[in-house]
């Protein structure tokens, strides 16, 4: 899921200081489990605005804000509400944030929160990042461990001078992940595979943004 | 002789490092490549080590070239994508360049500019390859140069890593690439080194091993601490706490040399690199307290 975390308060406010009334709008699927948008937080934004002088003239929780025509659709029972406010702000991440400015155009529109990564949650509401979307996915040869994400220098050809007992030189917190590698390649009684070929250097246009994708089948003329 | 005929005559080759200044004052550099000229084989130049930004590798390696010491191009791959190193590469060879060290380098945060965008495009394996490419006249995306270079290029190896094994498999990766040389991490226990030599002989590559002089007991236990793949015996700990307050430079000094010489004397590889550390000015007595 997309990753997010709520931003400073006080700087939101700053942000929004030259408006008075609010429509917010949450969503029910990635930010709801971080805990940035679902009803609760919804709810609580309404109520620390209201505390600062400000008027919210309603709110919802998107089903899934990043998908502009549901989004949309849902939002047509609010159009009053909407249009009464001066100003949205969006409890989702970065792409349910746009999905409000591609539906008004003319209505300012901010974020409450800043987008962070896909993660995989360990914990409740705890995050870590094992893909970042490179658009040609390598798991497959690396024991299905991403070091593209989870080593900080992306390498591919096994860790470098700066592992030390088995950690990564950035941190002592972050296992090195070309040690991980090995060792489910060694468990798995698949280390040829690591030491065969040297793995090329990569074409990474195919996670230059933006980046655009249709799962549509292409109709014949 | 160059760096590369001294290696493959079988002479027992010298290499030191200089650090590029942090501004424009080149006058201490030019100082240490005075002084190592004549002693040593060849004069590393670091990239940003330690991603702290300096002059580059590469001028220092051009004013080398113009004061008659070889210079080795240490390359990283953290600050420049592809097109940035390949370019480098073919001004280093113009300005007289030979030799090239291709490492991954260290990750920006590490060093004095933590929110740089870290680039690691290619690593030091495919920039091995790379080079190879240049030096068969095409750029790694295979269009023909005209003139190509003919580098004598290597990689970095840590013989005390910690696991071992994939570090091994880099190694061998490396010499599949194209690694002709290898200058290794710092290693104090010349008995496992040996263990190591034993298993790189296996590969037609030459191999210098790294050497830090250890200035007090207290940096001794720094490196263990803190630096990756660096091992000091306690024994030389012990050793260099013996020899009492002030005198520990002394002794450091006095176990880099006994080192090289066993190492040269027993054969155990090919050549040392001396990485001096803020202590260039001492590399002509490590070699004479060698019998260099
Ligand atoms: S290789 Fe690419 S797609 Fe596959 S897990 Fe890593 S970042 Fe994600
Ligand atoms: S220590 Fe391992 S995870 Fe960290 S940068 Fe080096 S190879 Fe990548």
């Amino acid at each position: 899921m997309i990753i997010s975390r709520k931003r400073d308060f006080q700087e939101l406010l700053e942000n929004i200081k030259n408006y008075k009334s609010f429509f917010l709008i949450g969503c029910s699927e990635c930010a709801s489990l971080c805990g940035t948008g679902s009803e609760k937080e919804v709810k609580e934004l309404a109520e620390t605005l209201k505390s600062e002088g400000k008027e919210v003239t309603g709110g919802i929780v998107a089903k899934t804000g990043c998908q502009v025509l549901g989004t949309k659709k849902e939002l047509k029972a609010y159009k009053d509400e909407v249009n009464s406010a001066e100003c949205l702000l969006v409890m989702s991440c970065g792409a349910g944030t746009q999905t409000a400015v591609e539906l008004f155009e003319d209505k300012p529109v901010y974020a409450t929160n800043d987008s962070l990564f896909l993660g995989n949650m360990t914990r409740f509401q705890v995050f870590d990042e094992r893909c970042s979307m490179c658009g040609k996915c390598i798991l497959d040869k690396t024991g299905g461990i991403c070091p593209i994400t989870t080593c900080p220098k992306g390498l591919l050809n096994g860790p470098c001078g700066g592992m030390k007992d088995g950690h990564c030189e950035v941190g002592p917190d972050i296992p090195c992940a070309w040690v991980r590698i090995y060792e489910r390649m060694k468990k798995l009684d698949k280390l040829e595979e690591l030491t065969g070929s040297v793995f090329d250097a990569r074409d990474w246009s195919t996670g230059q943004s933006p980046r655009a994708f249709s799962a549509r089948e292409k109709k014949g003329k | 002789m160059s760096f590369k005929e001294a290696l493959e005559s079988g002479k027992f080759v010298v290499t030191a490092e200089v650090g590029p200044p942090k501004g424009t004052d080149i006058s201490e550099m030019l100082h240490h490549i005075e002084l190592l000229k004549g002693k040593v084989e060849a004069i590393n130049f670091t990239d940003n080590q330690s991603a702290v930004m300096r002059m580059n590798s590469l001028a220092g390696c051009a004013i080398a070239v113009e004061h008659g010491v070889e210079p080795i191009l240490q390359m990283t791959c953290r600050d420049r994508n592809r097109i940035g190193l390949q370019s480098d590469l073919l001004g280093a060879y113009a300005l007289g360049v030979k030799s090239v060290l291709c490492m991954t380098g260290d990750h920006v945060s590490a060093g004095d500019h933590k929110g740089a965008k870290p680039v690691y495009d290619v690593e030091s394996v495919q920039l091995l390859r790379i080079v190879d490419s240049l030096n068969n006249g095409r750029d790694m995306a295979g269009n023909e140069l005209k003139g190509g270079t003919d580098f004598f290029q290597g990689g970095v190896v840590t013989p005390e890593a910690n696991p071992l094994e994939p570090q091994l498999i880099k190694f061998e990766k490396k010499i599949k690439a194209g690694a002709r040389f290898f200058q290794t991490q710092a290693v104090y226990d010349i008995e496992k080194f040996r263990e190591f030599m034993k298993y790189a002989r296996n590969f037609p590559v030459k191999v210098l091993a790294g050497l830090v002089v250890l200035k007090s007991a207290g940096m001794a236990n720094f490196l263990n601490n803190y630096v990756p793949g660096i091992k000091v015996p306690q024994e030389l700990i012990a050793e260099l706490k013996a020899a009492g307050k002030g005198k520990g430079l002394d002794k450091g000094i006095d176990i880099c040399a006994r080192h090289i010489r066993q190492i040269r004397d027993e054969g155990i590889c090919d050549g040392v690199h001396i990485m001096a550390i803020g202590i260039e000015d001492k590399v002509p007595e490590i070699m004479e307290r060698a019998g260099l």
